[in-house]
Protein backbone atom coordinates (compact mmCIF):
# COMPACT_ATOMS: atom_id res chain seq x y z
CA UNK A 1 0.00 0.00 0.00
CA UNK A 2 1.47 3.30 -1.09
CA UNK A 3 1.82 6.14 1.39
CA UNK A 4 -1.10 8.55 1.52
CA UNK A 5 -0.68 11.69 -0.52
CA UNK A 6 -0.73 14.93 1.50
CA UNK A 7 -3.00 16.91 -0.79
CA UNK A 8 -2.95 20.07 1.30
CA UNK A 9 0.79 20.30 0.65
CA UNK A 10 0.21 20.14 -3.12
CA UNK A 11 -2.73 22.55 -3.45
CA UNK A 12 -2.44 26.15 -2.32
CA UNK A 13 -4.80 29.05 -2.99
CA UNK A 14 -2.53 30.52 -5.66
CA UNK A 15 -0.72 27.46 -7.05
CA UNK A 16 -0.89 23.70 -7.51
CA UNK A 17 1.89 21.13 -7.71
CA UNK A 18 2.83 19.56 -11.04
CA UNK A 19 2.72 16.03 -9.62
CA UNK A 20 -1.08 16.29 -9.44
CA UNK A 21 -1.20 15.68 -13.19
CA UNK A 22 1.32 12.88 -13.50
CA UNK A 23 1.43 10.81 -10.29
CA UNK A 24 -0.27 7.39 -10.78
CA UNK A 25 -1.03 7.14 -7.04
CA UNK A 26 -2.98 10.39 -7.24
CA UNK A 27 -4.88 9.10 -10.26
CA UNK A 28 -5.88 5.99 -8.28
CA UNK A 29 -7.13 8.21 -5.42
CA UNK A 30 -9.13 10.29 -7.91
CA UNK A 31 -10.77 7.25 -9.47
CA UNK A 32 -11.86 6.06 -6.05
CA UNK A 33 -12.82 9.31 -4.37
CA UNK A 34 -14.10 11.47 -7.22
CA UNK A 35 -15.28 9.09 -9.94
CA UNK A 36 -16.44 6.04 -8.03
CA UNK A 37 -17.60 7.42 -4.66
CA UNK A 38 -18.63 10.86 -5.85
CA UNK A 39 -21.40 11.94 -8.18
CA UNK A 40 -20.63 12.08 -11.89
CA UNK A 41 -22.64 12.86 -15.01
CA UNK A 42 -23.62 9.76 -16.98
CA UNK A 43 -26.12 10.76 -19.66
CA UNK A 44 -29.58 12.12 -20.37
CA UNK A 45 -33.00 10.50 -20.33
CA UNK A 46 -33.63 11.70 -23.91
CA UNK A 47 -30.99 9.21 -25.05
CA UNK A 48 -33.25 6.33 -24.00
CA UNK A 49 -36.81 7.56 -24.70
CA UNK A 50 -38.48 4.16 -25.15
CA UNK A 51 -38.74 1.05 -23.00
CA UNK A 52 -35.81 -1.23 -23.80
CA UNK A 53 -33.61 1.63 -25.04
CA UNK A 54 -30.09 1.43 -23.69
CA UNK A 55 -26.82 3.38 -23.91
CA UNK A 56 -23.41 2.18 -22.78
CA UNK A 57 -21.41 4.48 -20.52
CA UNK A 58 -18.55 4.46 -18.08
CA UNK A 59 -18.42 5.67 -14.50
CA UNK A 60 -14.74 6.14 -13.78
CA UNK A 61 -13.32 2.89 -15.09
CA UNK A 62 -16.50 0.84 -14.65
CA UNK A 63 -18.78 -0.04 -17.59
CA UNK A 64 -22.46 0.76 -17.03
CA UNK A 65 -25.70 0.63 -18.98
CA UNK A 66 -28.35 3.32 -18.98
CA UNK A 67 -31.54 1.32 -19.45
CA UNK A 68 -35.15 2.38 -19.86
CA UNK A 69 -36.87 -0.33 -17.82
CA UNK A 70 -40.52 -1.40 -18.29
CA UNK A 71 -41.69 -0.45 -14.79
CA UNK A 72 -39.14 1.81 -13.11
CA UNK A 73 -38.19 4.32 -15.79
CA UNK A 74 -34.51 4.97 -16.43
CA UNK A 75 -32.11 2.93 -14.31
CA UNK A 76 -28.36 2.32 -14.34
CA UNK A 77 -26.82 -1.14 -14.18
CA UNK A 78 -23.25 -2.35 -14.10
CA UNK A 79 -22.58 -3.84 -17.54
CA UNK A 80 -21.45 -7.23 -16.29
CA UNK A 81 -22.99 -10.68 -16.37
CA UNK A 82 -23.67 -11.66 -12.77
CA UNK A 83 -22.47 -15.22 -13.44
CA UNK A 84 -18.77 -14.99 -14.29
CA UNK A 85 -18.22 -11.32 -15.14
CA UNK A 86 -18.56 -11.17 -18.93
CA UNK A 87 -19.22 -7.73 -20.43
CA UNK A 88 -22.94 -8.15 -21.03
CA UNK A 89 -23.73 -5.52 -23.67
CA UNK A 90 -21.15 -4.61 -26.31
CA UNK A 91 -23.34 -2.34 -28.47
CA UNK A 92 -22.97 1.40 -27.89
CA UNK A 93 -26.69 2.10 -27.92
CA UNK A 94 -29.90 0.53 -29.17
CA UNK A 95 -33.11 -1.13 -28.11
CA UNK A 96 -33.30 -4.58 -26.57
CA UNK A 97 -35.92 -7.04 -25.35
CA UNK A 98 -33.34 -8.83 -23.23
CA UNK A 99 -29.58 -9.21 -22.78
CA UNK A 100 -28.07 -12.65 -23.15
CA UNK A 101 -24.51 -13.34 -22.14
CA UNK A 102 -22.88 -15.39 -24.93
CA UNK A 103 -20.49 -17.17 -22.55
CA UNK A 104 -22.93 -19.56 -20.78
CA UNK A 105 -26.23 -18.18 -22.05
CA UNK A 106 -27.48 -16.42 -18.92
CA UNK A 107 -30.29 -14.11 -19.92
CA UNK A 108 -31.46 -10.86 -18.31
CA UNK A 109 -34.67 -8.89 -18.82
CA UNK A 110 -34.74 -5.17 -19.51
CA UNK A 111 -35.69 -4.57 -15.91
CA UNK A 112 -32.33 -6.10 -14.96
CA UNK A 113 -33.85 -9.36 -13.68
CA UNK A 114 -32.20 -12.72 -14.29
CA UNK A 115 -34.56 -14.57 -16.60
CA UNK A 116 -32.85 -17.86 -17.00
CA UNK A 117 -29.87 -19.94 -18.02
CA UNK A 118 -29.27 -23.24 -19.81
CA UNK A 119 -29.59 -26.33 -17.59
CA UNK A 120 -30.83 -24.50 -14.47
CA UNK A 121 -31.17 -27.74 -12.49
CA UNK A 122 -27.45 -27.75 -11.82
CA UNK A 123 -27.70 -24.51 -9.82
CA UNK A 124 -29.02 -26.44 -6.80
CA UNK A 125 -32.16 -26.07 -4.71
CA UNK A 126 -31.07 -23.05 -2.68
CA UNK A 127 -30.25 -20.96 -5.75
CA UNK A 128 -31.62 -17.41 -5.27
CA UNK A 129 -32.33 -16.12 -8.76
CA UNK A 130 -33.20 -12.60 -7.57
CA UNK A 131 -29.82 -12.13 -5.93
CA UNK A 132 -28.21 -12.56 -9.34
CA UNK A 133 -30.16 -9.78 -11.07
CA UNK A 134 -27.93 -7.21 -12.78
CA UNK A 135 -26.11 -5.06 -10.22
CA UNK A 136 -27.67 -1.64 -9.98
CA UNK A 137 -25.63 1.51 -9.68
CA UNK A 138 -26.35 2.28 -6.01
CA UNK A 139 -27.38 5.92 -6.36
CA UNK A 140 -28.85 7.78 -9.31
CA UNK A 141 -30.01 11.40 -9.43
CA UNK A 142 -31.87 12.99 -12.32
CA UNK A 143 -32.47 16.72 -12.80
CA UNK A 144 -34.21 18.00 -15.95
CA UNK A 145 -33.32 14.68 -17.59
CA UNK A 146 -29.58 14.98 -16.78
CA UNK A 147 -28.56 11.68 -15.18
CA UNK A 148 -25.90 11.60 -12.48
CA UNK A 149 -24.73 8.62 -10.49
CA UNK A 150 -22.58 7.52 -7.60
CA UNK A 151 -21.18 4.03 -7.18
CA UNK A 152 -21.12 4.49 -3.38
CA UNK A 153 -24.14 3.38 -1.36
CA UNK A 154 -23.69 6.23 1.08
CA UNK A 155 -22.36 9.74 0.94
CA UNK A 156 -23.34 13.26 0.03
CA UNK A 157 -26.90 13.43 -1.31
CA UNK A 158 -27.57 14.28 -4.97
CA UNK A 159 -29.23 17.55 -3.93
CA UNK A 160 -26.24 18.55 -1.82
CA UNK A 161 -23.81 17.61 -4.62
CA UNK A 162 -25.59 19.67 -7.25
CA UNK A 163 -26.34 22.56 -4.90
CA UNK A 164 -27.20 25.86 -6.54
CA UNK A 165 -25.64 24.64 -9.79
CA UNK A 166 -28.96 23.01 -10.60
CA UNK A 167 -29.87 26.54 -11.74
CA UNK A 168 -27.36 26.04 -14.59
CA UNK A 169 -29.14 22.87 -15.72
CA UNK A 170 -32.44 24.73 -15.45
CA UNK A 171 -31.08 27.53 -17.60
CA UNK A 172 -30.18 25.00 -20.30
CA UNK A 173 -33.55 23.23 -20.24
CA UNK A 174 -35.52 26.48 -19.99
CA UNK A 175 -34.24 27.53 -23.43
CA UNK A 176 -36.66 24.94 -24.77
CA UNK A 177 -40.28 26.03 -25.10
CA UNK A 178 -41.11 22.58 -23.74
CA UNK A 179 -38.59 22.85 -20.91
CA UNK A 180 -36.53 19.89 -22.08
CA UNK A 181 -33.28 19.35 -23.91
CA UNK A 182 -32.82 16.47 -26.31
CA UNK A 183 -29.44 14.73 -26.52
CA UNK A 184 -30.33 12.23 -29.24
CA UNK A 185 -28.05 13.45 -32.06
CA UNK A 186 -25.19 11.10 -31.15
CA UNK A 187 -21.81 11.68 -29.54
CA UNK A 188 -18.44 12.65 -31.00
CA UNK A 189 -15.59 11.01 -29.09
CA UNK A 190 -12.19 12.60 -28.74
CA UNK A 191 -9.04 11.13 -27.23
CA UNK A 192 -6.66 13.51 -25.44
CA UNK A 193 -3.25 12.28 -24.32
CA UNK A 194 -3.52 14.45 -21.23
CA UNK A 195 -4.64 14.38 -17.63
CA UNK A 196 -8.41 14.72 -17.16
CA UNK A 197 -8.14 17.76 -14.88
CA UNK A 198 -6.99 19.88 -17.77
CA UNK A 199 -10.49 19.60 -19.24
CA UNK A 200 -12.54 21.12 -16.43
CA UNK A 201 -9.73 23.61 -15.86
CA UNK A 202 -9.78 24.68 -19.50
CA UNK A 203 -13.49 24.60 -20.20
CA UNK A 204 -14.31 27.61 -18.05
CA UNK A 205 -10.98 29.35 -18.64
CA UNK A 206 -11.64 32.69 -20.30
CA UNK A 207 -7.95 33.58 -20.50
CA UNK A 208 -6.84 31.11 -23.20
CA UNK A 209 -9.42 31.94 -25.86
CA UNK A 210 -7.69 34.82 -27.59
CA UNK A 211 -4.40 32.94 -27.96
CA UNK A 212 -5.25 29.23 -28.15
CA UNK A 213 -8.15 29.90 -30.52
CA UNK A 214 -6.56 32.80 -32.44
CA UNK A 215 -6.75 30.81 -35.69
CA UNK A 216 -10.53 30.54 -35.58
CA UNK A 217 -10.93 34.17 -34.57
CA UNK A 218 -8.79 35.16 -37.54
CA UNK A 219 -10.40 32.75 -40.02
CA UNK A 220 -13.89 33.97 -39.17
CA UNK A 221 -12.92 37.62 -38.90
CA UNK A 222 -14.15 38.07 -35.33
CA UNK A 223 -10.69 38.54 -33.85
CA UNK A 224 -11.01 42.30 -33.60
CA UNK A 225 -14.60 42.44 -32.45
CA UNK A 226 -14.25 39.87 -29.72
CA UNK A 227 -14.19 41.49 -26.35
CA UNK A 228 -11.80 38.85 -25.00
CA UNK A 229 -9.02 41.01 -26.39
CA UNK A 230 -9.68 43.66 -23.80
CA UNK A 231 -10.73 42.40 -20.41
CA UNK A 232 -11.76 45.90 -19.35
CA UNK A 233 -14.27 46.14 -22.17
CA UNK A 234 -15.98 42.83 -21.46
CA UNK A 235 -18.54 42.68 -18.65
CA UNK A 236 -18.70 38.86 -18.88
CA UNK A 237 -18.03 37.17 -15.57
CA UNK A 238 -16.28 34.10 -14.33
CA UNK A 239 -18.04 32.49 -11.40
CA UNK A 240 -17.60 29.95 -8.60
CA UNK A 241 -20.88 28.14 -7.89
CA UNK A 242 -19.34 26.09 -5.07
CA UNK A 243 -18.82 22.33 -5.07
CA UNK A 244 -16.30 22.65 -7.90
CA UNK A 245 -19.02 23.88 -10.27
CA UNK A 246 -17.84 26.90 -12.26
CA UNK A 247 -19.17 29.20 -14.93
CA UNK A 248 -18.11 31.62 -17.63
CA UNK A 249 -21.15 33.88 -17.89
CA UNK A 250 -21.48 35.72 -21.21
CA UNK A 251 -24.95 37.14 -20.48
CA UNK A 252 -23.60 40.51 -19.27
CA UNK A 253 -21.82 40.98 -22.60
CA UNK A 254 -24.93 40.01 -24.56
CA UNK A 255 -26.97 42.46 -22.47
CA UNK A 256 -24.43 45.20 -23.08
CA UNK A 257 -24.60 44.59 -26.82
CA UNK A 258 -28.38 44.60 -26.51
CA UNK A 259 -29.22 41.88 -29.04
CA UNK A 260 -30.86 38.50 -28.56
CA UNK A 261 -29.33 35.31 -29.99
CA UNK A 262 -25.71 36.47 -29.83
CA UNK A 263 -25.23 32.93 -28.46
CA UNK A 264 -26.67 31.66 -31.74
CA UNK A 265 -24.48 33.47 -34.23
CA UNK A 266 -26.38 36.72 -33.75
CA UNK A 267 -29.28 35.33 -35.79
CA UNK A 268 -32.15 37.77 -36.30
CA UNK A 269 -35.28 36.83 -34.30
CA UNK A 270 -37.14 37.19 -37.62
CA UNK A 271 -35.40 34.03 -38.81
CA UNK A 272 -36.63 32.11 -35.77
CA UNK A 273 -40.31 33.17 -35.69
CA UNK A 274 -41.75 29.90 -34.43
CA UNK A 275 -39.15 29.55 -31.70
CA UNK A 276 -39.64 33.12 -30.47
CA UNK A 277 -43.42 32.68 -30.50
CA UNK A 278 -43.26 29.33 -28.68
CA UNK A 279 -40.93 30.73 -26.00
CA UNK A 280 -43.22 33.73 -25.40
CA UNK A 281 -46.27 31.50 -25.38
CA UNK A 282 -44.79 29.21 -22.73
CA UNK A 283 -42.95 31.66 -20.50
CA UNK A 284 -44.49 35.06 -21.20
CA UNK A 285 -42.78 37.87 -23.10
CA UNK A 286 -40.56 39.19 -20.33
CA UNK A 287 -39.06 35.86 -19.20
CA UNK A 288 -38.79 34.55 -22.76
CA UNK A 289 -37.02 37.70 -23.97
CA UNK A 290 -34.54 37.51 -21.12
CA UNK A 291 -33.75 33.86 -21.85
CA UNK A 292 -33.27 34.55 -25.56
CA UNK A 293 -30.91 37.38 -24.59
CA UNK A 294 -28.91 35.49 -21.94
CA UNK A 295 -28.60 32.21 -23.84
CA UNK A 296 -27.43 28.83 -22.56
CA UNK A 297 -24.91 28.32 -19.76
CA UNK A 298 -21.18 27.87 -20.29
CA UNK A 299 -20.42 25.95 -17.13
CA UNK A 300 -18.80 22.94 -15.51
CA UNK A 301 -20.72 20.62 -13.23
CA UNK A 302 -17.97 18.92 -11.22
CA UNK A 303 -16.25 16.78 -12.18
CA UNK A 304 -17.12 15.73 -15.73
CA UNK A 305 -20.07 17.61 -17.25
CA UNK A 306 -19.52 20.68 -19.40
CA UNK A 307 -22.61 22.66 -20.37
CA UNK A 308 -20.98 24.17 -23.44
CA UNK A 309 -23.69 26.58 -24.57
CA UNK A 310 -25.59 24.64 -27.27
CA UNK A 311 -23.40 21.57 -26.73
CA UNK A 312 -23.19 19.03 -23.97
CA UNK A 313 -19.78 17.59 -23.22
CA UNK A 314 -18.52 15.07 -20.70
CA UNK A 315 -15.44 12.95 -20.24
CA UNK A 316 -14.05 9.92 -18.51
CA UNK A 317 -10.42 9.59 -17.44
CA UNK A 318 -8.38 6.66 -18.77
CA UNK A 319 -5.03 7.13 -17.03
CA UNK A 320 -2.79 9.91 -15.68
CA UNK A 321 -2.12 10.99 -19.25
CA UNK A 322 -5.24 10.03 -21.17
CA UNK A 323 -8.86 11.14 -21.17
CA UNK A 324 -11.77 10.69 -23.58
CA UNK A 325 -14.16 13.59 -24.12
CA UNK A 326 -17.67 13.25 -25.64
CA UNK A 327 -19.70 15.98 -27.38
CA UNK A 328 -23.29 16.23 -28.58
CA UNK A 329 -25.51 19.11 -29.71
CA UNK A 330 -27.90 20.31 -27.02
CA UNK A 331 -31.10 20.17 -29.04
CA UNK A 332 -34.13 21.96 -27.61
CA UNK A 333 -37.48 20.19 -27.63
CA UNK A 334 -40.06 22.17 -29.57
CA UNK A 335 -37.40 24.27 -31.37
CA UNK A 336 -36.74 22.78 -34.85
CA UNK A 337 -35.49 26.16 -36.13
CA UNK A 338 -32.70 26.09 -33.55
CA UNK A 339 -31.96 22.39 -33.80
CA UNK A 340 -31.27 22.19 -37.53
CA UNK A 341 -28.44 24.68 -37.13
CA UNK A 342 -27.33 23.50 -33.70
CA UNK A 343 -25.98 20.27 -35.20
CA UNK A 344 -23.88 22.25 -37.69
CA UNK A 345 -22.71 24.55 -34.87
CA UNK A 346 -21.53 21.57 -32.84
CA UNK A 347 -19.55 20.28 -35.80
CA UNK A 348 -17.94 23.70 -36.14
CA UNK A 349 -16.99 24.05 -32.50
CA UNK A 350 -16.68 20.65 -30.87
CA UNK A 351 -14.99 17.37 -31.60
CA UNK A 352 -11.72 16.21 -33.11
CA UNK A 353 -12.50 17.63 -36.57
CA UNK A 354 -13.89 20.97 -35.42
CA UNK A 355 -12.49 24.50 -35.41
CA UNK A 356 -12.05 24.82 -31.63
CA UNK A 357 -11.43 21.59 -29.73
CA UNK A 358 -8.35 20.37 -31.63
CA UNK A 359 -6.51 23.38 -30.20
CA UNK A 360 -7.70 22.60 -26.66
CA UNK A 361 -6.60 18.99 -27.09
CA UNK A 362 -3.26 20.10 -28.46
CA UNK A 363 -2.70 22.49 -25.53
CA UNK A 364 -3.70 19.81 -23.00
CA UNK A 365 -1.26 17.36 -24.58
CA UNK A 366 1.50 19.94 -24.61
CA UNK A 367 0.79 20.71 -20.95
CA UNK A 368 1.14 17.03 -20.17
CA UNK A 369 4.45 16.85 -22.02
CA UNK A 370 5.73 20.02 -20.36
CA UNK A 371 4.83 18.75 -16.91
CA UNK A 372 7.36 15.94 -17.31
CA UNK A 373 9.79 18.73 -16.41
CA UNK A 374 9.70 18.89 -12.62
CA UNK A 375 10.82 22.50 -12.31
CA UNK A 376 9.33 24.92 -11.58
CA UNK A 377 7.40 22.61 -9.28
CA UNK A 378 4.22 24.70 -9.29
CA UNK A 379 1.56 25.83 -11.75
CA UNK A 380 0.67 29.45 -11.10
CA UNK A 381 -3.03 30.20 -10.59
CA UNK A 382 -2.96 33.64 -8.97
CA UNK A 383 -4.49 35.60 -11.83
CA UNK A 384 -7.25 37.88 -10.55
CA UNK A 385 -6.87 36.97 -6.86
CA UNK A 386 -6.73 40.62 -5.96
CA UNK A 387 -9.90 41.61 -7.75
CA UNK A 388 -12.41 38.80 -7.41
CA UNK A 389 -15.47 39.60 -5.32
CA UNK A 390 -18.85 38.33 -4.28
CA UNK A 391 -21.26 39.32 -7.02
CA UNK A 392 -24.28 41.10 -5.51
CA UNK A 393 -26.86 39.60 -7.83
CA UNK A 394 -25.83 35.96 -7.45
CA UNK A 395 -24.05 35.97 -4.10
CA UNK A 396 -21.27 33.98 -5.77
CA UNK A 397 -17.56 34.66 -5.99
CA UNK A 398 -17.06 36.28 -9.40
CA UNK A 399 -14.36 38.02 -11.35
CA UNK A 400 -13.19 39.34 -14.69
CA UNK A 401 -13.68 36.83 -17.50
CA UNK A 402 -9.95 36.25 -17.97
CA UNK A 403 -9.28 35.48 -14.29
CA UNK A 404 -8.37 32.10 -12.82
CA UNK A 405 -11.17 32.22 -10.27
CA UNK A 406 -12.70 29.09 -11.81
CA UNK A 407 -9.42 27.16 -11.65
CA UNK A 408 -9.07 28.05 -7.97
CA UNK A 409 -12.69 27.01 -7.39
CA UNK A 410 -12.01 23.66 -9.03
CA UNK A 411 -8.93 23.02 -6.90
CA UNK A 412 -10.56 24.20 -3.67
CA UNK A 413 -13.26 21.60 -4.12
CA UNK A 414 -10.82 18.94 -5.33
CA UNK A 415 -8.77 19.44 -2.17
CA UNK A 416 -11.81 19.07 0.05
CA UNK A 417 -12.91 15.85 -1.67
CA UNK A 418 -9.44 14.31 -1.72
CA UNK A 419 -8.64 15.32 1.88
CA UNK A 420 -11.93 14.03 3.30
CA UNK A 421 -11.27 10.69 1.76
CA UNK A 422 -7.66 10.45 2.91
CA UNK B 1 -20.03 3.00 -69.88
CA UNK B 2 -16.78 4.01 -68.26
CA UNK B 3 -13.93 4.13 -70.78
CA UNK B 4 -10.35 3.13 -69.95
CA UNK B 5 -9.20 6.73 -70.33
CA UNK B 6 -11.95 8.01 -68.03
CA UNK B 7 -10.96 5.40 -65.47
CA UNK B 8 -7.31 6.56 -65.60
CA UNK B 9 -8.39 10.20 -65.37
CA UNK B 10 -10.56 9.63 -62.28
CA UNK B 11 -7.83 7.56 -60.59
CA UNK B 12 -5.28 10.27 -61.33
CA UNK B 13 -7.62 12.80 -59.73
CA UNK B 14 -7.97 10.69 -56.58
CA UNK B 15 -4.20 10.24 -56.31
CA UNK B 16 -3.64 13.97 -56.77
CA UNK B 17 -6.24 14.81 -54.12
CA UNK B 18 -4.53 12.37 -51.75
CA UNK B 19 -1.10 13.87 -52.39
CA UNK B 20 -2.28 17.46 -51.89
CA UNK B 21 -3.89 16.43 -48.60
CA UNK B 22 -0.78 14.48 -47.51
CA UNK B 23 1.41 17.48 -48.20
CA UNK B 24 -1.00 19.97 -46.59
CA UNK B 25 -1.04 21.90 -49.85
CA UNK B 26 -4.06 23.87 -48.71
CA UNK B 27 -4.54 26.07 -51.77
CA UNK B 28 -4.04 23.20 -54.19
CA UNK B 29 -6.50 21.02 -52.28
CA UNK B 30 -9.13 23.75 -51.98
CA UNK B 31 -8.90 24.42 -55.73
CA UNK B 32 -10.16 20.88 -56.44
CA UNK B 33 -13.59 21.61 -54.98
CA UNK B 34 -16.75 22.49 -56.92
CA UNK B 35 -19.13 25.13 -55.57
CA UNK B 36 -21.66 22.58 -54.26
CA UNK B 37 -19.01 20.91 -52.13
CA UNK B 38 -19.57 18.54 -49.23
CA UNK B 39 -16.62 17.35 -47.13
CA UNK B 40 -18.14 14.85 -44.70
CA UNK B 41 -16.83 12.57 -41.95
CA UNK B 42 -19.87 10.90 -40.32
CA UNK B 43 -19.74 8.82 -37.13
CA UNK B 44 -21.29 5.84 -38.90
CA UNK B 45 -21.82 4.87 -42.57
CA UNK B 46 -25.60 5.34 -42.77
CA UNK B 47 -25.82 8.42 -40.54
CA UNK B 48 -28.48 11.04 -41.32
CA UNK B 49 -26.71 14.42 -41.19
CA UNK B 50 -30.00 16.22 -40.56
CA UNK B 51 -30.51 14.49 -37.22
CA UNK B 52 -27.05 13.23 -36.27
CA UNK B 53 -23.83 15.05 -35.52
CA UNK B 54 -20.80 14.33 -37.74
CA UNK B 55 -17.10 14.83 -37.11
CA UNK B 56 -16.97 17.09 -40.16
CA UNK B 57 -19.83 18.32 -42.35
CA UNK B 58 -18.36 21.19 -44.39
CA UNK B 59 -20.12 22.93 -47.25
CA UNK B 60 -18.00 25.06 -49.61
CA UNK B 61 -18.10 28.08 -47.29
CA UNK B 62 -16.96 26.04 -44.32
CA UNK B 63 -14.20 24.38 -46.36
CA UNK B 64 -12.94 27.89 -47.12
CA UNK B 65 -13.02 28.77 -43.40
CA UNK B 66 -11.19 25.53 -42.59
CA UNK B 67 -8.48 26.38 -45.11
CA UNK B 68 -8.17 29.99 -43.85
CA UNK B 69 -7.78 28.64 -40.32
CA UNK B 70 -5.12 26.12 -41.40
CA UNK B 71 -3.27 28.89 -43.22
CA UNK B 72 -3.46 31.33 -40.31
CA UNK B 73 -0.17 30.05 -38.91
CA UNK B 74 -1.78 29.65 -35.48
CA UNK B 75 -3.95 26.57 -36.05
CA UNK B 76 -1.82 25.02 -33.33
CA UNK B 77 -3.16 21.49 -33.75
CA UNK B 78 -1.67 21.61 -37.28
CA UNK B 79 1.29 23.92 -36.64
CA UNK B 80 3.49 22.55 -38.00
CA UNK B 81 1.37 20.40 -40.29
CA UNK B 82 1.43 16.66 -39.60
CA UNK B 83 3.74 14.75 -41.92
CA UNK B 84 1.40 12.32 -43.67
CA UNK B 85 1.29 9.67 -46.35
CA UNK B 86 -1.75 7.69 -47.42
CA UNK B 87 -2.28 4.75 -49.71
CA UNK B 88 -5.41 4.38 -51.83
CA UNK B 89 -6.55 0.97 -52.96
CA UNK B 90 -9.62 -1.10 -53.92
CA UNK B 91 -10.76 1.71 -56.19
CA UNK B 92 -14.17 1.38 -57.79
CA UNK B 93 -15.55 3.92 -60.24
CA UNK B 94 -19.04 4.32 -61.59
CA UNK B 95 -20.18 6.72 -64.28
CA UNK B 96 -23.33 8.45 -63.04
CA UNK B 97 -24.04 10.63 -66.11
CA UNK B 98 -22.15 12.18 -69.03
CA UNK B 99 -20.16 14.42 -66.72
CA UNK B 100 -20.42 12.83 -63.25
CA UNK B 101 -18.58 9.96 -61.62
CA UNK B 102 -18.79 8.27 -58.26
CA UNK B 103 -15.59 6.73 -57.03
CA UNK B 104 -14.67 4.91 -53.85
CA UNK B 105 -11.35 3.83 -52.42
CA UNK B 106 -10.00 2.26 -49.28
CA UNK B 107 -7.27 4.28 -47.63
CA UNK B 108 -4.62 3.88 -44.99
CA UNK B 109 -3.04 7.04 -43.67
CA UNK B 110 0.01 7.41 -41.45
CA UNK B 111 -0.10 10.73 -39.61
CA UNK B 112 2.61 11.95 -37.27
CA UNK B 113 1.28 14.28 -34.56
CA UNK B 114 4.34 16.50 -34.38
CA UNK B 115 2.37 19.32 -32.71
CA UNK B 116 2.22 17.50 -29.37
CA UNK B 117 2.63 13.78 -28.68
CA UNK B 118 4.65 12.83 -31.78
CA UNK B 119 2.42 9.75 -31.91
CA UNK B 120 2.14 8.00 -35.26
CA UNK B 121 -1.60 7.83 -35.80
CA UNK B 122 -3.01 5.21 -38.15
CA UNK B 123 -6.22 6.24 -39.89
CA UNK B 124 -8.10 3.88 -42.17
CA UNK B 125 -11.40 3.59 -43.92
CA UNK B 126 -13.17 4.08 -47.21
CA UNK B 127 -13.59 7.39 -49.02
CA UNK B 128 -16.48 7.94 -51.38
CA UNK B 129 -16.04 10.70 -53.94
CA UNK B 130 -18.40 12.41 -56.34
CA UNK B 131 -16.65 14.10 -59.25
CA UNK B 132 -18.04 16.34 -61.99
CA UNK B 133 -16.45 17.54 -65.20
CA UNK B 134 -16.64 21.33 -65.37
CA UNK B 135 -15.07 23.15 -68.33
CA UNK B 136 -13.14 20.04 -69.26
CA UNK B 137 -11.65 19.53 -65.77
CA UNK B 138 -12.74 17.19 -63.00
CA UNK B 139 -13.92 18.83 -59.77
CA UNK B 140 -14.63 17.32 -56.39
CA UNK B 141 -18.31 17.72 -55.43
CA UNK B 142 -18.26 15.53 -52.36
CA UNK B 143 -15.91 13.43 -50.32
CA UNK B 144 -17.44 11.24 -47.62
CA UNK B 145 -14.89 9.56 -45.39
CA UNK B 146 -16.00 6.43 -43.52
CA UNK B 147 -13.42 5.94 -40.81
CA UNK B 148 -13.21 2.41 -39.44
CA UNK B 149 -13.14 3.89 -35.94
CA UNK B 150 -15.47 6.85 -36.56
CA UNK B 151 -17.59 6.01 -33.51
CA UNK B 152 -14.60 5.42 -31.22
CA UNK B 153 -12.52 8.03 -29.41
CA UNK B 154 -10.16 9.45 -32.05
CA UNK B 155 -7.25 11.88 -31.98
CA UNK B 156 -7.31 15.36 -33.53
CA UNK B 157 -8.70 15.34 -37.05
CA UNK B 158 -7.71 18.88 -37.97
CA UNK B 159 -5.51 17.85 -40.92
CA UNK B 160 -7.05 17.12 -44.36
CA UNK B 161 -8.38 13.57 -44.23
Amino acid sequence: MAAKVAYDALIHPDRVHGSLYIDPAIFEDEMENIFHKGWVFVGHTSEVPNIGDFARRQIGRQPVLILHTPRDGVKLFLNRCTHRGNLLCTRTRGNANSFTCPYHGWSFGIGGELRGMPMPGGMGDSFDREALSLAEVPRVGIHRGFIFASLAREGMSFEEYLGDAKILLDRAADLSPEGEVDLSAGWLKHRFKANWKMLPENNTDGYHVVTTHASLLRATGVADSLAFNDEKGDPSLIRDWGGGHTELDFAPRYKMMGMPFLWFGGTSPKKLPNYVAAMRETYGDEVANERMMDGPPHAIIFPNLFLAELNITYFYPVSTNEVVQYYTPMLLKGAPEINARAIRQTEGAMGPGSFLLPEDACMAERNQLGLAAQYPEWLDLRRGMGREQVDEASGLLSSVVSDETTNRAFWRHYLSVMSEAA
Amino acid sequence: MLSESECREVEAFLFKEARLADESDYDGWEALWADDALYWVPTRPDADPETEVSHIYDNRTRIATRIRQLKSGVRYSQTPASPMRRVLSNIEIEKMSDDEYEAAANFMLMELAVQSTRNMNLWGGRAIYRLRREGGKLRLCSKKILLVDADEPIANLSFLI
